[in-house]
């Protein structure tokens, strides 16, 4: 019986290759954005809970005031702060392009335990202005090694004269959670606010602030603090959790897995009128032959089973391949894409979903011919036409 | 005289077409001893292919009782006449109707998938068939690599492995020449003589209808006559079982 189902399948070579593979890239697509979504949902959840994020009210993209630090430092249950100035320059050429901060060099230390570091010293880089620590995968993408000078073009941060910003790399840190991106430039703030003074004559703005909480510290009580410390300006902030400060990075150009959603299920309702209409034809094709089969001794029931078998298999085929793909690309993509989405990965539960989803489609698209196999009478298949 | 294998009493079937009610089987009375052969003959739409498949259980008749091989098929519900249909019935067809994408031991093969045999079993039943109607060295062929003669010497072999008391032919000679059309009479005829197979044969070819015992005319769904064929000389009186 299982030779009868898979050579009725092939029956038409082409068609069932091109549904097959159609499915394949379904489920990939499928494993794809899951995946993007459960990535996300990964940061926020593997989020500091001792770290809290002060922004302007207004949006990310305006600056405070750098005075709002001490105020900050002064709040009940903050043990202390870390400016962070996304800079936002390229390495020699526009398209190399990757986060550079300017941020508290010993606080950065202190407060992200998960920067580790892999090669040079801690003390390397406090101990010089211009030093910068990069991130493993960003080492890797350019060959940077401990020591190296490496001038950053500023594009929105531009030096007096024009010229390159001058960084020596004095350690190459390790993500010590995959959710941690390795592809970042971390520099001295003092460096930065000099030469911006001498640019523009006067102090540059912070981008954010993040608060180290004190042990034992609630951290809605000094969220609270913070943000009424602010409130008659000159500029408002909101201080957030890390997990939520992470979520609202996210979603700052839309609600991504909302969207991402809304993709997914749009490419799977279209593969599912494909493959419906696939079994459909297979089923109109096989009456006959299905008749036949009746008449020989098999029940409406057997007859049912055979075209939902053959459902099943092509959709099996085809979510197998493109499951397979899905985990077979995880290392390319997770590296192409850690920018973004670091510590991309296909999680177990994604493939528990995407077998969930390939055995309803293959159940729903062959339910109707399934459902016409099991009604057809054996002397109406049976005409001669 | 023991149950005859086919004893149809008081039969109707008709159908509506167009609005319009067509009775095609009206009260007909009719029985067929077990081992024998007999033909169905009458003008198209005379109720010939309506009653093979009401004695095939592969439809129901309106009123009446249809009795075959000591079952009433109209007590039957659709999974136990299935049940049925693979246990008394072989049936070969006029377009012989096998699956092109098996070969033709496949398709001798397929009726066994719902006997209790092992694998090995099922092939040597599907195999001895083969050799039965001459086809042992087609076996592996496709229907499409096959002649129209071979095809329903296929579909013969399919009608008798599951070594069914009762075969149904509907037109087994209609799409083949002449000498195609003997070699399947002469199986059937064999199947009759050696195996004691009843048989019942819908055609319109009166060399086919020659073959059987006795050839019963329908007319208007209704039994119009019965021609019995003089027995030949040394032939046996009853087939051995």
């Amino acid at each position: 019986m299982n030779k009868l189902i898979r050579r009725s399948l092939l029956r038409h070579p082409v068609r069932t290759l091109l549904t097959i593979g159609s499915l394949a890239v379904a489920l990939f697509l499928l494993c794809f954005l899951r995946s993007l979504v459960t990535t996300l949902e990964a940061g926020a959840a593997a989020a500091n809970q001792q770290r809290l994020w002060v922004q302007s009210a207004v949006s990310l993209f305006v600056d405070l005031p750098l005075s709002y630090q001490g105020k900050i430092d002064g709040v009940d249950g903050v043990k202390g702060t870390c400016k962070w100035q996304w800079f936002g320059g390229y390495y020699r050429d526009q398209t190399n392009f990757f986060a550079q901060f300017a941020v508290d060099p010993e606080p950065l230390f202190a407060m992200w335990p998960e920067v580790e570091i892999a090669a040079g010293s801690k003390e390397a880089f406090l101990a010089d202005k211009r030093a910068c620590i990069v991130g493993e995968g960003l080492a890797r993408q350019f060959g940077w090694k401990v020591g190296e000078a490496v001038p950053l073009i500023g594009a929105l941060f531009q030096k007096a004269d024009g010229s390159a910003w001058d960084f020596q790399i004095a350690a190459i840190y390790r993500a010590g959670r995959p959710t941690v991106d390795d592809r970042t430039f971390f520099f001295h703030w003092d460096y930065f606010e000099e030469t911006m003074k001498e640019a523009m004559g006067e102090t540059p703005q912070v981008g954010v602030f993040v608060i180290e909480l004190e042990p034992g510290a609630a951290a809605p009580g000094v969220m609270a603090s913070v943000d009424a410390l602010f409130e008659n300006g000159p500029q408002r902030v909101q201080t957030t959790t890390e997990a939520e400060f992470q979520r609202q990075f996210a979603t700052m150009f839309g609600n991504v897995p909302r969207l991402i959603s809304f993709i997914g299920g749009g490419v799977l309702l279209a593969i599912l009128l494909a493959c419906v209409n696939t079994m459909l034809m297979q089923a109109r094709e096989q009456l006959r032959e299905i008749g036949v089969m009746k008449a020989l001794g098999f029940s409406d029931g057997a007859a049912a089973l055979f075209l939902l078998s053959q459902s099943l298999l092509l959709v099996g085929t085809g979510g197998a391949l493109g499951i397979g793909l899905a985990l077979l690309t995880q290392r390319g993509i997770a590296g192409f894409l850690s920018r973004f989405f670091p510590g991309y990965a296909v999680q177990p539960l994604t493939l528990a979903a995407a077998i969930g989803v390939t055995a309803i489609l293959g159940l729903l698209a062959g339910a109707v011919p399934a459902r016409l196999a099991e009604r057809t009478r054996t002397v109406e298949a049976m005409r001669p036409h | 005289m023991g149950e005859p294998m086919i004893r149809l009493s008081g039969v109707s079937k008709s159908y509506r077409r167009g609005g319009e009610t067509l009775t095609v089987l009206d009260h007909l009375d009719l029985a067929v001893p077990d081992g024998a052969f007999y033909a169905l003959m009458g003008p198209s739409g005379s109720g010939k292919t309506t009653l093979l498949n009401l004695v095939g259980g592969l439809d129901h008749a309106d009123s009446g009782e249809v009795v075959v091989a000591g079952t009433e098929l109209g007590a039957l519900d659709g999974r136990d006449l299935s049940r049925w249909r693979a246990d008394h019935v072989g049936f070969v067809f006029q377009q012989f109707n096998l699956l092109s994408v098996l070969t033709a031991l496949e398709n001798v093969e397929l009726p066994l998938l719902l006997a209790p045999l092992s694998r090995k079993e099922r092939r040597d039943h599907a195999s001895h068939a083969l050799e039965l109607v001459g086809l042992a060295d087609r076996m592996h062929h496709r229907p499409g690599q096959l002649s129209g003669g071979q095809e329903q010497r296929v579909a013969i072999a399919r009608a008798v492995a599951t070594d069914p008391k009762l075969i149904l032919a509907d037109e087994p000679t209609g799409d083949l020449d002449r000498r195609a059309a003997d070699q399947v009479l002469d199986l059937l005829g064999q199947l009759h003589e050696k195996f004691g197979k009843t048989i019942l044969i819908v055609t319109h070819d009166p060399l086919a209808a020659a073959r059987a015992e006795k050839t019963i005319h329908l007319d208007k769904g209704k039994l119009d006559r019965v021609e019995t064929r003089p027995p030949s000389p040394g032939a046996p009186s009853r087939p051995p079982s």
